[in-house]
Protein backbone atom coordinates (compact mmCIF):
# COMPACT_ATOMS: atom_id res chain seq x y z
CA UNK A 1 0.00 0.00 0.00
CA UNK A 2 1.67 2.98 -1.05
CA UNK A 3 0.93 6.88 -0.78
CA UNK A 4 -0.86 8.62 -3.47
CA UNK A 5 0.38 11.77 -5.74
CA UNK A 6 -1.04 14.09 -3.59
CA UNK A 7 0.76 12.84 -0.64
CA UNK A 8 3.90 12.50 -2.02
CA UNK A 9 3.69 15.94 -3.30
CA UNK A 10 3.02 17.41 0.22
CA UNK A 11 5.98 15.37 1.29
CA UNK A 12 8.25 15.86 -1.16
CA UNK A 13 7.54 19.81 0.14
CA UNK A 14 8.13 19.22 3.68
CA UNK A 15 11.57 17.65 2.65
CA UNK A 16 12.44 20.49 0.76
CA UNK A 17 11.68 22.32 4.17
CA UNK A 18 13.74 19.61 5.90
CA UNK A 19 10.49 18.81 7.89
CA UNK A 20 9.69 15.47 6.57
CA UNK A 21 9.47 13.46 9.35
CA UNK A 22 11.53 10.16 9.68
CA UNK A 23 8.24 7.82 9.46
CA UNK A 24 7.51 9.03 5.78
CA UNK A 25 10.85 8.99 4.62
CA UNK A 26 10.11 5.22 3.49
CA UNK A 27 6.79 6.04 2.34
CA UNK A 28 7.95 8.86 0.02
CA UNK A 29 10.76 6.63 -1.36
CA UNK A 30 8.58 3.88 -2.08
CA UNK A 31 6.06 6.29 -4.09
CA UNK A 32 9.09 7.90 -6.27
CA UNK A 33 10.90 4.83 -6.83
CA UNK A 34 7.52 3.73 -8.57
CA UNK A 35 5.93 7.42 -9.82
CA UNK A 36 8.35 9.13 -12.52
CA UNK A 37 6.14 12.26 -12.52
CA UNK A 38 6.52 12.47 -8.50
CA UNK A 39 10.38 11.66 -8.78
CA UNK A 40 10.46 14.65 -11.20
CA UNK A 41 8.83 16.71 -9.16
CA UNK A 42 11.23 16.29 -6.30
CA UNK A 43 14.60 17.09 -8.01
CA UNK A 44 13.14 20.16 -9.36
CA UNK A 45 12.34 20.85 -5.68
CA UNK A 46 15.34 19.87 -4.34
CA UNK A 47 16.89 21.94 -7.36
CA UNK A 48 14.95 25.09 -6.27
CA UNK A 49 16.07 24.65 -2.99
CA UNK A 50 19.67 24.31 -3.64
CA UNK A 51 19.53 27.67 -6.01
CA UNK A 52 18.14 29.38 -2.99
CA UNK A 53 20.36 28.29 -0.82
CA UNK A 54 23.25 29.28 -2.91
CA UNK A 55 21.34 32.25 -3.86
CA UNK A 56 21.39 33.18 0.33
CA UNK A 57 24.82 32.08 0.78
CA UNK A 58 26.22 34.04 -2.55
CA UNK A 59 24.34 37.06 -0.97
CA UNK A 60 26.24 36.72 2.66
CA UNK A 61 29.75 36.84 1.01
CA UNK A 62 28.87 39.57 -2.06
CA UNK A 63 25.13 39.34 -2.77
CA UNK A 64 26.54 41.60 -6.89
CA UNK A 65 29.02 38.66 -7.46
CA UNK A 66 26.72 35.71 -6.73
CA UNK A 67 23.76 37.44 -8.67
CA UNK A 68 26.50 38.38 -11.68
CA UNK A 69 27.46 34.56 -11.78
CA UNK A 70 23.74 33.64 -12.01
CA UNK A 71 23.13 35.96 -14.43
CA UNK A 72 25.89 34.85 -16.58
CA UNK A 73 24.62 31.15 -16.63
CA UNK A 74 21.54 32.24 -17.72
CA UNK A 75 23.05 34.15 -20.35
CA UNK A 76 25.03 31.66 -21.35
CA UNK A 77 21.78 29.43 -21.47
CA UNK A 78 20.30 31.77 -23.47
CA UNK A 79 23.13 31.64 -25.88
CA UNK A 80 23.25 28.14 -26.36
CA UNK A 81 20.26 27.69 -27.50
CA UNK A 82 19.05 30.41 -29.46
CA UNK A 83 15.55 29.11 -31.36
CA UNK A 84 13.48 29.35 -28.30
CA UNK A 85 10.34 28.09 -30.33
CA UNK A 86 7.36 29.06 -30.62
CA UNK A 87 6.18 29.38 -27.17
CA UNK A 88 8.25 32.46 -26.16
CA UNK A 89 10.93 34.54 -28.44
CA UNK A 90 14.18 35.25 -27.47
CA UNK A 91 13.41 38.91 -26.69
CA UNK A 92 10.55 38.27 -24.42
CA UNK A 93 12.54 35.68 -22.83
CA UNK A 94 15.00 38.12 -22.27
CA UNK A 95 12.55 40.35 -21.00
CA UNK A 96 11.32 37.74 -18.48
CA UNK A 97 15.10 36.55 -17.47
CA UNK A 98 15.46 40.13 -16.85
CA UNK A 99 12.44 41.13 -15.03
CA UNK A 100 12.13 37.82 -13.06
CA UNK A 101 16.06 38.58 -11.41
CA UNK A 102 15.07 42.10 -10.60
CA UNK A 103 12.18 40.82 -8.31
CA UNK A 104 14.83 37.98 -7.28
CA UNK A 105 17.06 40.52 -6.77
CA UNK A 106 14.92 42.54 -4.61
CA UNK A 107 13.26 39.39 -2.89
CA UNK A 108 16.98 38.06 -1.79
CA UNK A 109 17.70 40.97 -0.07
CA UNK A 110 14.28 40.74 1.67
CA UNK A 111 14.31 36.51 2.09
CA UNK A 112 13.89 35.40 5.66
CA UNK A 113 15.89 32.54 7.17
CA UNK A 114 14.63 29.00 6.56
CA UNK A 115 10.90 28.96 7.55
CA UNK A 116 11.19 25.46 9.69
CA UNK A 117 13.92 27.45 12.29
CA UNK A 118 11.38 30.49 12.23
CA UNK A 119 10.38 31.01 15.70
CA UNK A 120 7.05 31.00 16.92
CA UNK A 121 5.97 34.62 16.55
CA UNK A 122 2.26 35.24 17.63
CA UNK A 123 1.03 38.89 16.87
CA UNK A 124 -1.70 38.28 19.72
CA UNK A 125 -3.02 35.76 22.44
CA UNK A 126 -6.79 36.92 21.82
CA UNK A 127 -8.70 33.39 22.24
CA UNK A 128 -11.99 32.41 23.52
CA UNK A 129 -12.25 29.05 24.62
CA UNK A 130 -15.71 28.28 24.01
CA UNK A 131 -15.51 24.47 25.86
CA UNK A 132 -13.35 22.05 27.24
CA UNK A 133 -13.99 18.34 27.61
CA UNK A 134 -11.69 14.71 27.94
CA UNK A 135 -12.79 11.52 28.70
CA UNK A 136 -9.76 10.77 30.82
CA UNK A 137 -8.28 13.63 32.38
CA UNK A 138 -9.09 16.90 34.14
CA UNK A 139 -9.22 20.22 32.10
CA UNK A 140 -8.14 23.70 33.28
CA UNK A 141 -7.88 26.68 32.06
CA UNK A 142 -5.36 29.15 32.96
CA UNK A 143 -6.54 33.21 31.43
CA UNK A 144 -3.02 35.71 33.10
CA UNK A 145 -3.82 38.32 31.24
CA UNK A 146 -3.85 39.63 27.35
CA UNK A 147 -0.35 39.86 27.70
CA UNK A 148 0.48 35.88 28.16
CA UNK A 149 -1.01 33.20 26.05
CA UNK A 150 -4.08 31.25 27.07
CA UNK A 151 -3.26 27.64 28.51
CA UNK A 152 -5.36 24.91 28.64
CA UNK A 153 -4.00 22.38 31.66
CA UNK A 154 -4.82 18.86 31.22
CA UNK A 155 -4.18 16.71 34.32
CA UNK A 156 -4.02 13.12 33.36
CA UNK A 157 -5.00 10.23 35.75
CA UNK A 158 -6.64 12.93 37.95
CA UNK A 159 -10.01 11.10 37.12
CA UNK A 160 -8.77 7.72 38.18
CA UNK B 1 15.17 17.15 -20.04
CA UNK B 2 16.80 19.54 -22.28
CA UNK B 3 18.46 21.62 -19.94
CA UNK B 4 17.08 24.98 -21.16
CA UNK B 5 13.70 23.81 -20.79
CA UNK B 6 14.69 22.71 -17.32
CA UNK B 7 16.17 25.79 -16.59
CA UNK B 8 13.21 27.34 -17.43
CA UNK B 9 11.19 25.47 -15.16
CA UNK B 10 13.47 26.08 -12.26
CA UNK B 11 13.22 29.60 -12.71
CA UNK B 12 9.83 29.68 -12.86
CA UNK B 13 9.71 27.66 -9.38
CA UNK B 14 11.99 29.99 -7.90
CA UNK B 15 10.43 32.97 -8.96
CA UNK B 16 6.76 31.04 -7.51
CA UNK B 17 8.33 30.59 -4.39
CA UNK B 18 9.93 34.04 -4.42
CA UNK B 19 6.60 35.40 -5.23
CA UNK B 20 5.14 33.46 -2.64
CA UNK B 21 7.73 35.08 0.02
CA UNK B 22 9.31 31.57 0.55
CA UNK B 23 6.56 31.13 3.29
CA UNK B 24 3.24 29.55 3.23
CA UNK B 25 1.96 32.31 4.75
CA UNK B 26 1.72 34.58 1.65
CA UNK B 27 0.12 32.41 -0.69
CA UNK B 28 -3.25 32.18 1.40
CA UNK B 29 -6.31 32.96 0.69
CA UNK B 30 -8.77 34.89 2.95
CA UNK B 31 -10.65 31.28 3.40
CA UNK B 32 -7.54 29.40 4.33
CA UNK B 33 -5.59 29.33 7.09
CA UNK B 34 -2.38 27.63 8.55
CA UNK B 35 -1.84 26.01 11.00
CA UNK B 36 1.30 25.48 13.18
CA UNK B 37 1.44 22.64 15.92
CA UNK B 38 4.65 22.60 18.22
CA UNK B 39 5.17 19.94 20.65
CA UNK B 40 7.72 21.34 23.57
CA UNK B 41 8.81 19.29 26.04
CA UNK B 42 9.36 21.36 29.28
CA UNK B 43 11.18 19.58 32.14
CA UNK B 44 13.69 20.87 34.90
CA UNK B 45 16.47 18.65 33.33
CA UNK B 46 18.93 21.26 32.07
CA UNK B 47 18.72 24.85 30.93
CA UNK B 48 18.11 24.22 27.41
CA UNK B 49 15.89 26.83 25.24
CA UNK B 50 15.13 26.04 21.80
CA UNK B 51 15.72 28.91 19.94
CA UNK B 52 12.17 28.90 18.25
CA UNK B 53 11.19 29.79 21.22
CA UNK B 54 12.92 33.09 21.47
CA UNK B 55 10.04 35.54 21.31
CA UNK B 56 7.74 33.37 23.72
CA UNK B 57 10.67 31.94 26.29
CA UNK B 58 10.19 35.14 28.66
CA UNK B 59 6.68 34.37 29.10
CA UNK B 60 6.72 30.69 29.28
CA UNK B 61 9.67 31.27 32.29
CA UNK B 62 6.93 33.41 33.73
CA UNK B 63 4.50 31.30 33.24
CA UNK B 64 5.51 27.81 33.98
CA UNK B 65 8.04 26.47 36.73
CA UNK B 66 10.47 24.32 33.97
CA UNK B 67 13.88 25.24 33.43
CA UNK B 68 14.16 23.57 30.10
CA UNK B 69 11.54 23.87 26.93
CA UNK B 70 12.96 21.84 23.67
CA UNK B 71 10.79 21.74 20.60
CA UNK B 72 10.37 17.92 19.75
CA UNK B 73 8.62 18.41 17.03
CA UNK B 74 6.21 20.98 14.26
CA UNK B 75 3.80 20.53 11.79
CA UNK B 76 2.50 22.97 9.91
CA UNK B 77 -0.39 22.45 7.63
CA UNK B 78 -2.70 24.66 5.25
CA UNK B 79 -6.49 24.13 5.90
CA UNK B 80 -9.64 26.14 4.63
CA UNK B 81 -12.85 26.08 6.00
CA UNK B 82 -14.37 22.58 6.99
CA UNK B 83 -10.97 20.94 6.66
CA UNK B 84 -9.42 18.77 9.32
CA UNK B 85 -6.03 17.14 9.41
CA UNK B 86 -4.24 15.17 11.81
CA UNK B 87 -1.37 16.50 13.16
CA UNK B 88 1.02 13.66 14.83
CA UNK B 89 2.23 14.41 18.65
CA UNK B 90 4.84 12.83 20.41
CA UNK B 91 3.68 9.43 22.73
CA UNK B 92 1.28 8.33 20.18
CA UNK B 93 -0.87 10.58 20.52
CA UNK B 94 -2.31 12.43 18.25
CA UNK B 95 -4.20 15.94 17.61
CA UNK B 96 -6.85 16.26 15.23
CA UNK B 97 -7.86 19.76 14.54
CA UNK B 98 -10.85 20.76 12.00
CA UNK B 99 -11.42 24.72 11.29
CA UNK B 100 -14.83 25.30 11.58
CA UNK B 101 -14.96 29.10 10.50
CA UNK B 102 -12.39 31.34 8.95
CA UNK B 103 -11.92 34.57 7.73
CA UNK B 104 -9.62 37.36 7.34
CA UNK B 105 -9.82 38.17 10.85
CA UNK B 106 -10.58 35.19 12.88
CA UNK B 107 -10.70 31.57 12.78
CA UNK B 108 -12.53 28.95 15.03
CA UNK B 109 -11.38 25.79 15.28
CA UNK B 110 -12.21 22.49 17.17
CA UNK B 111 -9.09 20.64 18.67
CA UNK B 112 -9.40 17.30 19.72
CA UNK B 113 -6.28 15.48 21.24
CA UNK B 114 -6.64 11.73 21.35
CA UNK B 115 -4.42 9.14 23.50
CA UNK B 116 -5.11 5.44 22.32
CA UNK B 117 -8.58 4.99 21.81
CA UNK B 118 -9.51 7.84 24.26
CA UNK B 119 -10.51 11.62 24.05
CA UNK B 120 -7.47 13.52 26.19
CA UNK B 121 -9.09 16.83 25.20
CA UNK B 122 -11.95 18.24 23.19
CA UNK B 123 -12.07 21.84 22.67
CA UNK B 124 -13.85 24.66 20.29
CA UNK B 125 -11.51 27.96 20.02
CA UNK B 126 -11.64 31.13 18.75
CA UNK B 127 -8.68 32.90 17.59
CA UNK B 128 -7.71 35.64 15.94
CA UNK B 129 -5.33 35.06 13.10
CA UNK B 130 -1.80 35.36 14.34
CA UNK B 131 -2.93 34.39 17.45
CA UNK B 132 -1.90 31.51 19.63
CA UNK B 133 -2.94 29.03 22.39
CA UNK B 134 -1.22 26.89 24.49
CA UNK B 135 -2.05 23.22 25.56
CA UNK B 136 0.07 21.53 28.26
CA UNK B 137 -0.04 18.99 30.91
CA UNK B 138 -0.02 15.24 29.06
CA UNK B 139 3.37 13.90 31.27
CA UNK B 140 6.32 13.06 28.97
CA UNK B 141 9.78 11.57 30.27
CA UNK B 142 10.50 13.83 33.53
CA UNK B 143 8.16 16.43 32.23
CA UNK B 144 5.32 17.69 30.73
CA UNK B 145 4.39 18.48 26.72
CA UNK B 146 3.09 21.76 26.01
CA UNK B 147 1.87 22.20 22.43
CA UNK B 148 1.97 25.73 21.06
CA UNK B 149 -0.72 26.05 18.49
CA UNK B 150 -0.76 28.92 16.52
CA UNK B 151 -2.94 29.86 13.51
CA UNK B 152 -2.28 32.18 10.68
ZN1 LIG C 1 3.24 10.23 -7.95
Amino acid sequence: MTIDCGAAKTLIEKRADGLLPPGAEKELDAHLSSCRECADEQSRSIAVGRLLRSGIDARAVSAQSGLDMMWTRVRAGIEEKKPIGGVLSRRSWTAFSAGAFALILFALLLYPAGPDQSPFNPKTFDVSVEDVESDIAVVTQLNMGEDLPRVIWIVEDAKS
Amino acid sequence: MPSRSRGLWVFAAFFLLLLCGGSAGFCLAADTIAIDVGSVYASNSGKEIDPSLVHIRGKLEYMFDYSSYRLLDRKRQRLSEGEKNDFELPDKRSMRIKVLFVDEKKVRLYVRIQEKEKKLLGTTLGLSRGGMVLVGGPVYESGVLIFLISAD
